[in-house]
């Protein structure tokens, strides 16, 4: 089978600072995890392969076609950036709607494939409300729908769960899930392990602009297990909270963190925990408003790595 | 609740739909634009600087009304809008073109799209320029309302006068944003360049009587509004041509200014320069790397 993304001995340099170090790389069909550390050089590598940035060095291909000012290509690209940023005053369905229009796509066209896009990814209720006034996950959701809007054969997903709740997070990967099974081709990048394990056997893991290993998911698993993982949660009954994951076996550590109302627990089976962490948010008084993994965690992990 | 749902559609109608770069995506980015300016903040602050040369007519005529209409006119529509608030706009919304956008961080959404990136810049810069002529007509008009009404002056001829000011008035803020907008593919300081630019040569330069007003938007526009209109006023029974004094030109021994361009090659510099300067800002683009920051940092 042929590769979707292609990258070829690249370099990007941003002045005296390196985004990304001689990468090359074949990425196949199907869904594929993207793992790193932030300044791992995630974002940038996305970046190339959607033709925003020229690499310094080496080429980059999509679909067999150079990327670098080809904007005939996004014609089956979509993006989903990482950046939580809108034009706040459109509503939801007006902005995937502009999107599609700026694809090409006439008024009517747009507007059909904009209603399609938003049903997609469960936004239809609100997708006449501002955009300024949308939940993080509801942000992300919309993002996704304008990435999706022109039926794009390749989807770049930059860091599609961060900041959401569970259930978003959930959803977003149901649907990431699903475009898998559609047929396309989907690479998504995170800094969380169990995030992309859920959505892809597939991953690459790049550190400090290099390619650190690619293939399947369970062999990198056993190195990185042996280490805990920091997982943040923030809710309003935080101190509850603490005391409900204490109880859990496999949780080592939680420290409470009152100024951002939140805790962050160690454990060293975060898949246990994740799974957990649904039925937890739906006890009375414990609705999480936000869920992530500490950055610095994982850059333990890739240290650990590296080391290995 | 499934993605398959765009993927049903026939394949021939899909590629249709993405046909890309065409009037669709250029109506838009147009219309997009437009409305960025209307939802911003800025129209409404210049609306008001706007309001300054209206509420002067209005006072200067309650508190002197001897002052003649056409030294009014030509103190207010044809020295403070040009020198002051034409470059103000043409600087507020051009430099912003594509800063606004990277620095709102909705860049992205633009350079994904099947668009070239000059194209996303010329129909911006279409879009500013929309913006600016419309902002700046509406308020000359409410200028020369403010200065003329009630005046024994005929309705047709200030009518005239009128149109004659917002066509110059819309040539000037055109050849300031064409600029300003090329500017700001340079550099993030537009702002202060550009008022440093407006201050020193549009405003100290081109009031000198040396060849470099000639490479200035200020000196064509008042050669324009001097060849085609008429500011001789009576102040005391003296007789005197207002703009020939304020704009250093030399009527005295030139008196039909035959060693400045004619009212011609003034319409047709303006207008080559803005055209030029567009297509340097849309060549520019097209190889420009738009850097879009993102939470990671790049």
């Amino acid at each position: 089978m042929k590769p979707i993304v292609v990258f070829h001995e690249v370099s990007k340099w941003y002045g005296n600072v390196i985004g990304i170090n001689k990468l090359s790389i074949s990425i196949p069909a199907g869904v594929t995890g993207l793992l790193g550390p932030n300044g791992a050089g995630k974002s940038t590598l996305l970046q190339l392969a959607t033709g925003q940035l020229c690499p310094s060095q080496g080429s980059v291909r999509v679909l067999e076609q150079e990327v670098w000012n080809n904007p005939g290509l996004n014609r089956y690209i979509g993006l989903c950036p990482e950046q939580d940023a809108f034009y706040e005053w459109m509503t939801g369905l007006d902005f995937v709607q502009t999107c599609a229009r700026l694809s090409g796509m006439n008024q009517s066209a747009s507007k059909e494939a904009a209603e399609r896009a938003i049903y997609s990814v469960g936004m239809t209720k609100n997708s006449r409300r501002a955009i300024r006034g949308y939940s993080k996950g509801m942000r992300q959701r919309i993002k996704l729908a304008q990435a999706l809007v022109h039926d794009p054969e390749v989807l770049f997903l930059d860091e599609p769960l961060t900041g959401t709740d569970p259930v978003a997070r959930r959803d977003l990967m149901d649907i990431v899930l699903r475009l898998g099974a559609g047929g396309k081709s989907v690479l998504v990048s995170s800094h969380v392990l169990h995030e992309v394990q859920s959505l892809t056997p597939n991953i690459i893991l790049l550190n400090r602009g290099r390619l650190l290993a690619e293939g399947h998911v369970r062999q990198i698993r056993e190195l990185i297990d042996k280490h805990p993982h920091q997982i943040v949660l923030i809710c309003d009954e935080y101190r509850k909270l603490a005391g409900r994951v204490l109880a859990w076996d496999d949780v080592e550590s939680v420290r409470v963190m009152p100024r951002e109302r939140g805790v962050t627990v160690e454990t060293r089976s975060p898949d246990a925990f994740y799974q957990r962490l649904p039925a937890l948010a739906l006890e009375p008084g414990l609705a999480l408003n936000e869920v992530y993994s500490d950055d610095d965690n994982l850059e333990a992990v890739f240290k650990y790595l590296v080391n290995a | 609740m499934t993605v398959t749902a765009i993927s049903d559609m026939p394949q021939s109608d899909r590629l249709a739909r993405t046909s890309g770069f065409g009037l669709s995506a250029i109506s838009a980015m147009f219309g997009l634009t437009i409305r960025q300016h209307l939802n911003g903040k800025r129209w409404m602050v210049l609306a008001g600087l706007f309001l300054l040369p209206v509420g002067l007519a209005i006072l200067i005529r309650a508190v002197s009304p001897d002052v003649p209409h056409r030294l009014l006119e030509f103190l207010l529509a044809f020295m403070f809008i040009p020198q002051a608030l034409l470059p103000l706009v043409a600087l507020v919304y051009a430099s912003g073109i594509i800063q606004d956008e990277q620095e709102d961080q909705t860049l992205t959404y633009l350079l994904v799209r099947p668009l070239p990136k000059w194209s996303i810049y010329v129909v911006k810069l279409l879009g500013t320029l929309t913006t600016a002529v419309l902002l700046t007509s509406m308020f000359t008009i409410l200028t020369y309302i403010a200065v003329y009404i009630g005046s024994p002056e005929g309705a047709g001829s200030v009518v005239t006068r009128c149109l004659k000011a917002v066509g110059i008035h819309s040539l000037a803020v055109i050849s300031y944003s064409c600029l300003f907008g090329l500017l700001s593919l340079f550099t993030r300081y537009t702002l202060i360049i550009g008022i440093l630019y407006t201050a020193l040569v549009e405003g100290l330069l081109a009031n000198l009587p040396f060849g470099i007003r000639l490479a200035t938007v200020i000196y064509y526009t008042r050669l324009i509004a001097y060849r085609s209109l008429d500011f001789i006023v009576n102040v005391h029974g003296h007789t005197t041509n207002a703009s020939a004094n304020a704009w250093q030109l030399d009527v005295r021994n030139d008196p039909n200014l035959l060693e400045h361009p004619s009212l011609r090659s003034c319409l047709m510099i303006l207008a080559g320069a803005s055209i030029l300067l567009t297509f340097v800002g849309a060549a520019m683009c097209s190889r420009c790397e738009f850097r879009v920051k993102t939470p990671g940092g790049n």
